[in-house]
């Protein structure tokens, strides 16, 4: 009885969950006829799949598209990057050494940065705005690098402190004997072994720099708009084209899913393996 | 070299974090205007707010989207976590299936169930219709367009509550359930007793987490409906970017958002207190759970 009701729980879940990416994929493959006519479900049954919304990425659509999905790409690898590497060091700072700026100490210093992350974003970015507007930066791709840069920070601090201070002390020593200067201890020792942190920690900025819409609505417009912002351009005309947004939209999920197949590797990877013994 | 570790996030800070925040909060009390003209007024916006219906509704919105939707997605997230925990064949696929929405961007989402719930054209509509119900004006009518939003906020956001609980749950020792199948506790015993008191430190993790995201929705409602009909689905976040970007109004708009900010803090510092206090509580960590199993199991086996 209980067995029955738990599958019973997740084959109803799994067509809910299922379902709707699966009419985002077939959608793709309609005319503006099939889904006036609609709604059909069942492809090559329902209506005759075309080709028709990937002529129009191909064609028409190509240079806005590949405008916002090149934006998109850039930002989220460049930004998530930096966030990692800006991170890292931060990180290491905070598992070995011990700040103190009057009454605050490194808990305080972690809880500043990573606090950052409860605020809504919608909160700075008003004043952002306003302030990007000043100082030029406004739609432009720096701008926008700082600003992502920014919004994953607390993220891969977070995740690369406890990373960090996992690793043993020991290991840095044994450098510190073989003649490395601290930055190359850093560097060549202690960033190798947080790889599998530093795999996370960039796969989820990615995550979220690509999927991220209010900060790309709010401070671009037309240079450095991302794929979410060409997509409501998209859809804000006379006709809702679903067959092209489902489209653009199943091709929205590739690089995430590049960058995941790409970085499971590392974060698999032993963290000390070989290290001391 | 020891500042300079961290002088880069703590720059980030300063710049993108506590300038705009403090300027946010000097515009609030000011009337500024999108093209540059207003200047002080003080504490008159957040009189305004008091006042204003559709910062109320949208503030109300904003409040029960968390409180219920997070309520659901926690339930629902934990029973399939139980579900899945206990399948004994398919567990990978499985939780593949049920992880699918959360690698679909918000707005994508949005755009989907838009067309899902289209009143003419949607699936949804069009299964109502096949066997015989009237169709439902999911988007246009203000309390189906609410529990539009709370469905599609579940769709994508209980995968995350799930794979949090369900990564506790593969953490969790196998001794006490042991001594509970030894003593014949029922399933439902086991989970009052054992699982769910175990389970406590990562569902506090998988409720704060979501509700401070929670309290951030923008990207589904301003696809989906754009905060109506009639304000009905708004949030702050999307009615302070309407009336600061939209209007052009943006000391009253930064007014609304110090005071979801406020309303954030407050209840993510009330969510600390209650996680420290809970931490500490031995008969919440499941430790005592488990020392009340074990010493019953003694009393079998010593008859």
């Amino acid at each position: 009885m209980d067995r029955i009701r738990r599958l019973a729980l997740l084959g109803v879940w799994g067509l809910f969950a299922i379902f709707p990416v699966y009419w985002m994929a077939i959608t793709a493959f309609k005319e503006q006829r099939d889904i006036y006519q609609g709604p059909f479900v069942v492809p090559g049954v329902d209506f005759q799949p075309t080709l028709q919304s990937w002529e129009y990425i191909a064609g028409t659509g190509r240079d806005q598209i590949l405008l916002g999905f090149g934006n998109s790409v850039l930002f989220a690898a460049v930004s998530s990057f930096l966030a990692v590497v800006i991170g890292a060091f931060a990180a290491y700072g905070l598992a070995r050494y011990k700040y103190r700026f009057g009454p605050f100490t490194n808990s305080d210093l972690s809880f500043l940065i990573v606090s950052q992350r409860i605020m809504p974003p919608i909160v700075a970015v008003i004043a952002l705005f306003a302030m990007f507007r000043f100082v030029g930066l406004l739609d432009t791709h720096f701008g926008m690098i700082l600003v992502y840069t920014w919004f994953n920070l607390p993220l891969t601090v977070f995740i690369l402190t406890d990373f960090m201070s996992r690793i043993p002390v020991e290991i840095e020593h044994a450098a510190a004997i073989d003649g490395y200067g601290k930055f190359d201890q850093i560097r060549k020792v202690m960033l190798p072994l947080a790889m599998p942190g530093m795999a996370a920690a960039y796969l989820l900025s990615f995550f979220f720099v690509w999927n991220d819409f209010l900060l790309a609505l709010m401070l671009t417009f037309r240079d450095a708009q991302t794929l979410p912002i060409v997509i409501t351009a998209l859809s804000a005309q006379m006709e809702p084209r679903w067959w092209l947004i489902s489209a653009i939209g199943l091709l929205a999920i590739i690089p995430p899913a590049l960058a995941a197949i790409v970085l499971d590797r590392f974060m698999e990877r032993q963290v000390l393996r070989g290290g001391i013994r | 070299m020891k500042y300079l570790l961290i002088a880069p996030p703590l720059a980030f800070f300063f710049a993108i974090s506590l300038i705009p925040l403090v300027y946010t909060v000097w515009l609030s009390l000011t009337s500024t205007n999108i093209a540059g003209g207003g200047g002080w007024v003080g504490f008159d916006n957040y009189a305004r707010l008091l006042a204003d219906t559709f910062f109320r509704q949208a503030y109300g919105n904003t409040v029960l989207f968390v409180v219920i939707g997070v309520a659901a997605q926690y339930v629902l997230g934990l029973a399939l976590a139980l579900a899945v925990h206990s399948l004994t064949r398919g567990q990978r696929l499985v939780r593949l299936a049920i992880l699918l929405p959360l690698m679909i961007a918000p707005l994508i989402v949005g755009f989907i169930w838009q067309t899902l719930l289209d009143s003419r054209y949607g699936p949804v509509n069009g299964l109502l219709r096949a066997v015989g119900i009237d169709p439902v004006a999911w988007l246009t009518d203000s309390s189906f367009a609410f529990i539009s939003i709370l469905i599609v906020d579940a769709w994508q956001w209980t995968p995350f509550v799930f794979l949090v609980l369900y990564a506790g749950l593969r953490t969790l020792p196998t001794e006490p359930f042991e001594a509970a199948r030894v003593d014949g506790a029922s399933g439902w015993r086991t989970f009052a007793d054992i699982t769910f008191p175990m389970l406590i430190p990562a569902s506090i993790a998988a409720i704060l987490l979501r509700a401070i995201e929670a309290f951030k929705l923008f990207d589904i409602v301003f696809y989906i409906t754009g905060g109506g009909p009639g304000g009905a689905t708004g949030t702050v976040s999307l009615l302070g970017y309407f009336t600061a970007l939209r209007s052009g109004n943006m000391g009253y708009g930064a007014a609304m958002t110090v005071v979801l900010l406020l309303t954030v803090i407050a209840i993510a510092l009330t969510s600390l207190l209650i996680l420290q206090r809970a931490l500490s509580r031995p008969d919440l960590s499941g430790e005592q759970a488990f020392a009340r199993r074990q010493s019953r199991t003694r009393e079998v086996e010593h008859g």
